[in-house]
């Protein structure tokens, strides 16, 4: 609903110890408070404060709406030149400034790091025929349209993921059948047995496979999700590698030194129990990526995701 | 019985002082935010996320649950006494409430819409506790095709709330409708009717529909009306306090609003305005006072009321037994569990039955808390009449201030404000009836998705919409609803030429 | 848009029969027939395509514009309600009172919502009759410093104080 506060000192528990720039950081959440950037913000702050890394504490504002992009303008028209301005970006932004042609992109920012992701994973309901990611790919193949896959919204990881396979089953991407959700309702349409799939972050539907009524048939990561019971498309020769990677850039025009300063931070959280207790807690695969390898990933995201969503429909 | 031991076990939890205290917290903070226009639970939920550090779990949801309820039980408030509801579950008791209050009962209205929500979240508890996992499986059993019957139904009760001319109330809900379709399509990503904006590819925000239509409109209206002798009511002229009559005539309604709340709230796609409208629609119906509708009839604020509170209790039940977030308030209380490293779901009952039953427990509590709070706050609240009337208003455009720009501090807002104001102020004065555009705004978005999620499922089979039991009886039951009144007021009218014409045209329309 | 439903300030006058709130409602529907046909319709989505409610929307207004226009021109738009004890229309004070709704969005860039909230306060009780001005920039002022700051305690960002301060 709002799209915007600022929680001002909420996370600045730090007891004074000045690093280097002795003020607060001030991180801009492209996105409204209770989301995955919203948490993805405010616990990596609070990390920093709990490990004792960066004790100068974070103030937040959360800027909603078109998949970040509104808050990614923001951020660029005042925060240019603020070696202390942060914002938390990742794979929906990158898909939200292709999609809406925004003015703006992430390329007017400083690119910071990679930090979390959180893979997808695909999801059937529990008597499905369809059991393995081979039957998933062979179901695509024989009748696209009679497959419909649920997701989050048009255009997101999802929508791509689902593009990406069928490309790689060789069915026609346009005859794909997606029906996008918000929400719980993809799990209450899986578990019913309403759509014959559906693509979604592997942690949402974790609960519902423990319980039995749908059955996850992979997940989308280099490597498996510990504790899920299911194979990565990797090891059923699927070459497909989808992620929900969240991660941070600094005001456009951030000083060299600043970039060092906040780098080096990063890379000292990264090191500490506390960040892999958060990552824990969350649910998050560590993704750490930080400086040039960064920039070089944002690029070849960019390309992937602008072709993707041509051949989807959604790009003209 | 176990079920009884657990509940008492839960009671020992929230009778606990601390929790109490919670408790009196969470009622306080959410009916104030029920008052505010734009700021719901679920924000008021979202600010207070860092307290679930600092505090316990039981207590922390206890304090959420208050805030939930409280809301509820606030948000009425402004729409009874100023015609400017806070939430979108308020708007059809500003119908009735509002005219009540203009005739001097707004005490009755108030209390009656208190009472309700008292006996509608009691009831919508009970099922909750003894019901839960029964009803939790309606999920799964309601398909897009159910949804969209369940939306085509509600639809047809925009009818009764038309005003005297069907073309200006089609217009009205076109114009909702239209508003409603601004914005990025969910399904395929397109960006329909933003003119370029990039502000509007979300689109127009409810909240700003809703003060702008209803505040903002109003205060123009009544401004520019107000230059001869000043309109005063006496906010106690019509007693005080419900009459044996107005006790009489509510009761049914609030059943009956309890009845339709509880299972629509606990659909995953159900939510708590459709079971205010089909309760309205219901009450305007069964009344054997026909004739006191918008006028100011009791039962059209006891019943949408009731409903409300009861989709309340409602909503909990997915979100407790399966994890399954159905509203933005649940969305933001399944973050607050899993903060505390709780996944919802039938196993939370195994491993932390002391913190579920504490909160089940606490909604009873929080209920008695809020019947205590709010009915000697009628007297206050009527009161508040009694300001002068620049004071109200300007008070009120301040807070629609505060509902729009807070939102994301977007100039777009404001100016939206400023546009659907004049709206809004138009629709009053040539007689156009606001509720339909706000109908059309909640309900058109979600029948479009529905029904495009049903034929994309079915590629493009139509005959689907028809294809389950639910939704073959739903669309039936709307089909009845549309056509049987004006077949009875027809056969009605023949036998009794001559006896009461108004009343039969009013119930066609 | 949706200042075109109300034309101009034509609004303020009585319930007379409006033709042209109906050719508002026809110009609207209008405006959406045309953004349909300009929505991309993506041939790769299986189910109804995304400007077909535009579509219906678009072709729902256009023809209750015209049975609007029609039953205004007939004289059949209905009479006043009758329950409203009516005070006459007075323009200066609808203006007066739209004045204080329109100024935040000249001010609140520069000024900020406190004081944007308190000009909006005092045009609107002017519009109400009210001439001490000076009481009620000072009620105004408090009112809005009050939400300003209880709000922004709650986390709520209305924006800076006074924005030309930085």
């Amino acid at each position: 609903m709002l799209k915007r506060l600022t929680m001002a000192g909420v996370l600045a528990l730090g007891l004074g110890a000045g690093t280097a720039l002795a003020e607060p950081a001030k991180v801009m959440i492209p996105a409204n408070p209770g989301g995955g950037w919203d948490g993805a913000g405010r616990h990596t702050m609070a990390a920093f404060a709990q490990s004792k890394v960066f004790t100068d504490g974070a103030s937040f504002t959360n800027k909603g709406g078109a998949a970040g992009t509104i808050g990614l303008a923001e951020f660029v028209r005042t925060a240019k030149g603020d070696d202390n301005a942060l914002l938390v970006t990742g794979v929906i932004m990158v898909g939200g400034v292709i999609t809406n042609q925004t003015p703006v992109s992430l390329k007017d920012t400083t690119p910071l790091l990679r930090l979390t992701n959180e893979y997808n994973a695909i999801a059937v309901p529990a008597n499905s025929p369809i059991k393995t990611p081979a039957d998933f790919i062979a179901a695509l193949k024989a009748d696209p349209g009679a497959l419909s896959v649920g997701g989050g919204s048009a255009g997101g990881a999802d929508h791509v993921m689902l593009a990406l396979l069928a490309k790689h089953a060789g069915a026609p991407v346009g005859k794909i059948n997606f029906v996008a959700f918000s929400g719980g309702e993809i799990l209450a349409a899986l578990g019913g047995g309403k759509i014959k799939a559906a693509i979604s972050g592997a942690s949402e539907f974790r609960a519902f496979a423990e319980s039995g009524r749908i059955r996850i048939i992979a997940t989308s990561g280099p490597t498996r999700v510990e504790g899920l019971n299911a194979p990565t498309l990797k090891e059923a020769g699927i070459p497909v590698e989808v992620g929900n990677w969240r991660g941070f850039v600094g005001a456009p025009g951030m000083s060299d030194a600043a970039k060092k300063t906040w780098l080096d931070r990063f890379a000292k959280l990264h090191a500490t129990k506390e960040w892999k207790e958060t990552l824990k807690t969350q649910g998050w695969e560590d993704a750490y990526l930080p400086g040039d390898a960064f920039d070089a990933f944002l690029k070849s995201e960019d390309a992937n995701w602008t072709s993707a969503l041509k051949e989807v429909g959604i790009l003209k | 019985m176990d079920i009884l031991n657990q509940l008492l076990g839960g009671f020992a939890v929230a009778l606990q002082p601390m929790n109490l205290f919670w408790a009196f917290v969470g009622c306080g903070l959410g009916t104030a935010v029920g008052v505010l226009p734009g700021i719901g639970p679920a924000l008021t939920i979202a600010l207070l996320l860092p307290v679930t550090a600092q505090v316990n779990p039981a207590s922390a949801f206890i304090m959420f649950a208050g805030i939930l309820y409280g809301a509820l039980y606030g948000g009425s408030t402004t729409s009874i006494l100023l015609n400017t509801p806070g939430e979108s579950g308020s708007v059809m008791t500003a119908l009735e409430g509002n005219r009540m209050a203009r005739r001097g009962r707004g005490a009755a209205a108030l209390a009656t819409a208190a009472i309700g929500s008292f006996v509608a979240g009691t009831i919508g508890t009970l099922a909750l506790t003894f019901l839960a996992p029964a009803i939790a499986e309606l999920a799964f059993v309601f398909g897009p095709e159910d949804y969209f019957a369940l939306m085509i139904l509600s639809f047809t009760s925009v009818a009764v709330v038309m005003g005297r001319s069907m073309v200006r109330g089609f217009a009205a809900l076109f114009f909702g409708l239209a508003l409603g379709t601004i914005g990025i399509d969910t399904q395929t990503g397109q960006t329909r009717m933003v003119f370029g904006t990039l502000e509007l590819l979300d689109g127009i925000p409810f909240t700003v529909v809703l003060v702008s239509l209803f505040a903002i409109g109003e205060t123009l209206y009544v401004a520019s009306r107000s230059g001869a002798a000043p309109a005063a009511i006496n906010p106690l002229s019509g007693g005080s306090w419900m009459t044996k009559q107005d006790w009489k005539r509510s009761w049914k309604p609030w059943l009956r609003g309890s009845v339709i709340g509880f299972p629509i709230g606990a659909l995953p796609a159900g939510g708590t305005e459709i079971p205010t409208f089909l309760s309205y629609a219901l009450e305007r119906r069964l009344t054997p006072h026909p004739e006191e509708f918008g006028q100011g009839a009791i039962e059209g604020v006891a019943g949408p009321e009731a409903a409300n509170n009861a989709a309340a209790a409602g909503i909990l039940v997915p979100l407790l037994t399966l994890g399954l977030p159905s509203t933005a308030t649940a969305a933001v209380l399944l973050a607050a569990f899993q903060n505390y490293g709780l996944q919802p779901g039938p196993l939370l009952f195994a491993t932390n039955p002391d913190l579920l039953w504490g909160l089940i427990a606490s909604l009873y509590i929080g209920n008695v808390i809020l019947l205590i709070l709010n009915l000697p706050l009628v007297g206050i609240w009527v009161r508040l009449l009694l300001i002068p009337r620049q004071y109200i208003y300007g008070g009120i455009v301040v807070f629609a201030m505060v509902g729009v720009w807070g939102l994301s501090t977007s100039w777009m807002d404001l100016a939206l404000m400023c546009g659907l104001g004049l709206v809004g102020y138009v629709a009053r004065v040539h007689d156009f009836p606001i509720a339909p555009t706000l109908i059309g705004l909640i309900l058109g978005p979600q029948a479009e998705i529905q029904l495009r999620r049903a034929l994309a499922v079915s590629q493009n089979d139509w005959s689907v919409l028809v294809g389950t039991p639910i939704a073959a009886t739903l669309l039936g039951i709307a089909a009845l609803v549309l056509i049987v009144p004006p077949l009875l007021a027809r056969l009605r009218r023949r036998a009794s030429a001559e006896e009461e014409p108004a009343t039969s045209a009013g119930r066609a329309g | 848009m949706s200042s075109m439903k109300n034309g101009s300030a034509t609004a303020g006058g009585g319930r007379r029969a409006a033709w042209w709130l109906g050719l508002a409602i026809l110009v609207m529907g209008a405006v959406w027939l045309n953004g349909a046909r300009s929505i991309a319709s993506t041939t790769n989505y299986v189910g109804l395509g995304p400007s077909a409610i535009v579509l219906a929307v678009g072709l729902g207004l256009v023809l209750l514009g015209f049975l609007l226009i029609v039953q205004a021109l007939k004289g059949q738009l209905a009479p006043p309600s009758e329950d409203e004890e009516e005070a006459p229309f007075s323009r200066p004070a609808f203006l007066m009172a739209l004045a204080g709704v329109g100024v935040p969005l000249l001010t609140i860039r520069w000024l900020g919502f406190p004081f944007s909230a308190m000009l909006a306060f005092t045009l609107v009780t002017h519009a109400f009759g009210s001439r001490r001005t000076l009481l009620d920039l000072g009620i105004g002022a408090l009112i809005a410093s009050l939400a300003w700051l209880g709000f922004s305690r709650l986390g709520i960002s209305l924006g800076p104080f006074f924005p030309l301060l930085g």
